[in-house]
């Protein structure tokens, strides 16, 4: 940033925010003290876990909090004029006219019944007068220059015809459309493949830098704050604690909180147990996997798992990455028998399971188990958390009510979940614990092989570390042999010996980790791994070393 | 502060439990409260206006309005919640298992439903009361047909969303069979809005258990009961007797009003966190085939 940069005045000022939110118990504080300025073509990070207040502080610039929220101190400065001093209709020409707000989620932010194109032109002629025509062509050309294809067709598509980088598109067009001087994205990517945030966000970035518009990329991914941001501002529990420039905060972040966050976002070294039996038959062996799906029009198939090919020994763990789509999934599904594939093989321990029927396969379900994506949703939202822990065992295994009990608090423990929790209902605990629920209930029949299925997605940046190095203590301690299946390259790193690359149904490479990373062959492999961001190399490319993280003490 | 309290210290609720509690108080209390015989005549006192010995009137046969309004609770609410109460039992298991099992038994049950629900209600009750007698479970047993596939579908909606949610993946993977998933997973996720329906329906069976004793289909005189009542009083209602059907159809009036508010009471218990937000679940309403029952009616 050059001298004369840092002496223009701010485009966004913010002093001794303050926002409470109504409850049945008094007033709450969500934003606490918040002070910051957006310099012009700043790109500002901001960065915080859930509940830290990120998303209201958005909301409260440009004045539109959420139902229950108030701002009860402090100034908002917009272009040099105070947000509280404006009446209802300055204020209306501020939000989307110089601040515009993009948000997670594209697809449910656009208007379903309405044309995409004039979703955009609507946000257009409300702050310009100009005619239908002339709005529907500057529409049109924004839409190619936020990099959709045939943009004069695709302007006539309604929402649910385009896919979500599409449709994050469409919002980032919408909102880039009134020139604005301030973008505040609010986890504009999240949920998102990593290919296509990337894309989406450099395409971001580029424009805004074209255009002189200042950001706010507020996230959880330290990884984008390390490679698109100017400077950070670290939140926690409403407050700001720590803002500076990127460069200086990976070099050493200022607070605890921070340094743990950064330490949260790193790799962990590979396991090093690798299985020290690995001779022998693989204990998880699938050959020529095969399902198809019937596809929305009759007669036509879908291959989610087209020939697949992979083993697991013992003490191994294998990552399966790919994008959504690519049929991961489906492959951990047909191993614990969820779907039936179409065709190939799976042996578990010498026995084939493929076409096994249920009542077969029943004694079975105790050596294989899966720990599901979502956390809340796969628990039965009406159990307590005893009752769901305890209910593969009553299925699957004899043993007296005693015996479970004691095997139940023995899960909990593994996993570090107090045995006070087993009193609780699922939407009493926080998401990591609700996470560790169901590692439990996967853990409590001493299976021989589990299938993560995106065992640290959705997850905030500590707690997936923490679950991340569950699962490593877990898999040194048990001898546990695993299927990884994951979008997140980070978390592969650190629990994976082995790794595959789904595309479209297909394994396009295989192999040891540390090969395939270090020198990926198939050209998919080079373009998801070049999607990742992660800490470590964002900080060499800013010269800054930082060291590996201590191992985790459990 | 618990959740219980809250949900009943809505206006709504206090109203509607203090209705049912003075339901109930009639039901036990009958006999010591009301002033004369429910059933017997006087033709000495034929059609007197209200005053302090009749504080409702006498109808044609001179019974006094008042115990037989009073007496009437315990025949209208028992037909109500005995048919309710059986078609919950009836529709919920068969709504779960025509969810559960999709396929072309359940949409045959489906098509039955249809056509159960498309039938003119009134034909259908003095179809099946005319074959079967008009007798007080005969006209519950008509009044749980009508209402099995107000259940049956609820619930069947309910599952086959919640057959694909990711806990019972989840639970199959731990070697949870069918009956363990339909009976002990999907099931006490599954039964909210039938709960709010048991109260709506039992409102709506009070209703069409006037209603077809109004037109003759129902239980017959002299049988306290409010649409038999509201149905003798109709006849001489032009010569300004009104109190004969006035207060019997105050009474229908309340009973309904107390379960439609009873019916938001269950839904708050139930599901708090949604109760703040929303109102009740939309489709919860029972699509009345054919005629509504004029319950303060013209004569026919």
């Amino acid at each position: 940033m050059t001298r004369s940069e840092l002496d223009m005045k701010p485009v966004l000022s913010v002093e001794g925010l303050r926002v409470v939110f109504d409850t049945p118990d008094g007033d709450r504080t969500i934003l606490q003290d918040v002070a910051f300025e957006l310099r012009p073509n700043e790109i500002l990070g901001i960065v915080g876990e859930t509940g830290a207040g990120k998303s209201v502080l958005a909301r409260a610039i440009i004045d539109l909090l959420p139902e229950g929220g108030r701002r009860v101190g402090g100034t908002v400065e917009i272009m040099g004029r105070q947000l509280e001093r404006m009446d209802e209709g300055e204020r209306r020409q501020v939000r989307g006219g110089q601040v515009a707000l993009i948000g997670t989620n594209a697809k449910a932010l656009l208007d379903p019944v309405e044309r995409v194109g004039n979703q955009i032109v609507r946000v257009l002629r409300s702050h310009r007068k100009l005619s239908r025509k002339d709005a529907w062509a500057k529409a049109v050309k924004l839409l190619g220059d936020v990099g959709i294809v045939n943009p004069a067709e695709r302007a006539r598509a309604y929402p649910h015809e385009l896919s979500g980088g599409m449709a994050q598109r469409v919002v980032i067009a919408m909102a880039l459309i009134t020139e604005p001087k301030v973008l505040l994205a609010d986890d504009a990517t999240l949920g998102l493949d990593a290919t296509v945030s990337v894309q989406v966000l450099d395409m971001l970035v580029e424009r805004s830098r074209e255009l002189g518009l200042s950001v706010v990329l507020i996230t959880h991914d330290l990884g984008i704050i390390a490679h698109y941001c100017n400077r950070v501002a670290i939140m926690r529990q409403g407050r700001i604690v720590e803002m500076r420039d990127v460069t200086g905060f990976l070099a050493k972040p200022g607070t605890p909180y921070s340094q743990e966050l950064l330490d949260a976002a790193k790799a962990r070294p590979v396991p090093s147990i690798r299985a020290t039996a690995s001779e022998g038959q693989p204990l998880l062996e699938v050959s020529n996997l095969l399902k198809i799906f019937a596809g929305s029009r009759p007669g036509e198939e879908v291959r989610a798992v087209d020939g697949v090919s992979f083993s697991v020994r013992r003490g191994e763990t294998l990552a399966l990455v790919g994008e959504s789509g690519s049929g991961k999934t489906t492959i951990g599904q047909c191993l614990v028998r969820l779907l039936d594939a179409s065709g190939g093989a799976i042996r578990f321990d010498g026995r084939d399971i493929t076409t096994m029927p249920e009542a077969e396969f029943r004694p079975l379900r105790r050596r294989i188990q899966m720990v599901f994506q979502e956390p809340y949703v796969a628990l039965n939202p009406r159990w307590k958390v005893m009752r769901l822990v305890d209910e593969p065992l009553r299925m699957l295994e004899k043993a007296s009510a005693a015996e479970r009990l004691r095997r139940v608090h023995r899960a909990l423990d593994l996993v570090n979940l107090p045995t006070s929790h087993a009193e609780l209902y699922p939407h009493e605990l926080t998401a990591g614990e609700q996470k560790r629920v169901g590692i439990a209930r996967a853990l409590v029949t001493e299976p021989d092989f589990i299938v993560f299925d995106e065992p640290t997605t959705a997850l905030d940046i500590r707690v997936r570390a923490q679950i991340i190095d569950l699962v490593r203590d877990l898999q040194s301690r048990m001898r546990l042999s695993a299927l990884f299946i994951t979008h997140d390259l980070n978390s592969v790193r650190s629990l994976a010996h082995d790794v595959a690359v789904m595309n479209r149904g297909r394994i396009v490479e295989a192999g040891p980790l540390e090969d395939v990373f270090a020198s990926p062959k198939d050209p998919y492999t080079v373009k998801l791994l070049s999607a990742e961001l992660a800490v470590e190399h964002e900080a060499e490319a800013r010269h800054v070393h930082i060291p590996q993280p201590k191992e985790a003490m459990i | 502060m618990t959740r219980v309290p809250q949900a009943l210290r809505r206006p709504a609720a206090v109203i509607g439990l203090a209705l049912l509690l003075m339901q109930i108080a009639l039901i036990v209390l009958a006999p010591i409260i009301s002033p004369y015989s429910p059933m017997e005549a006087d033709p000495a006192a034929s059609l007197q206006p209200p005053s302090m010995a009749h504080w409702f009137g006498t109808d044609i046969t001179g019974m006094d309005v008042l115990s037989r309004v009073i007496h009437a609770t315990r025949i209208n609410l028992l037909i109500s919640v005995s048919s309710v109460a059986l078609a919950f039992v009836v529709g919920v298991p068969l709504g779960l298992v025509i969810g559960y099992y999709r396929g072309w038994l359940s949409g045959l049950a489906m098509r039955i439903f249809d056509f159960v629900q498309a039938f003119p209600i009134f034909v259908l009750g003095m179809a099946l009361v005319s074959v079967t007698g008009q007798e007080i479970w005969n006209v519950a047993i008509v009044l749980a047909v009508l209402f099995i596939p107000i259940f049956a579908r609820l619930i069947r909606a309910e599952v086959l969303s919640l057959r694909e949610r990711p806990f019972v993946a989840a639970a199959r993977c731990s070697g949870a069979g069918d009956l363990d998933i339909m009976f002990r997973h999907i099931l006490p996720n599954a039964l909210m809005p039938a709960m709010v329906q048991v109260s709506i329906s039992i409102g709506m069976a009070i209703l069409l258990t006037a209603g077809l004793s109004f037109i003759g289909a129902g239980v017959r005189m002299p049988t306290p009961e409010w649409g038999l009542m509201v149905s003798t009083g109709a006849q001489q209602m032009i010569l300004g007797v009104w109190w004969v059907s006035l207060f019997p159809g105050l009474a229908i009036v309340v009973a309904v009003l107390c379960f439609a508010l009873l019916g938001d009471v269950v839904r708050d218990l139930l599901d708090p966190s949604r109760a703040r937000k929303t109102k009740a679940p939309a489709g919860v309403a029972l699509p009345v085939p054919g005629p509504v029952p004029g319950t303060l009616g013209e004569s026919r």
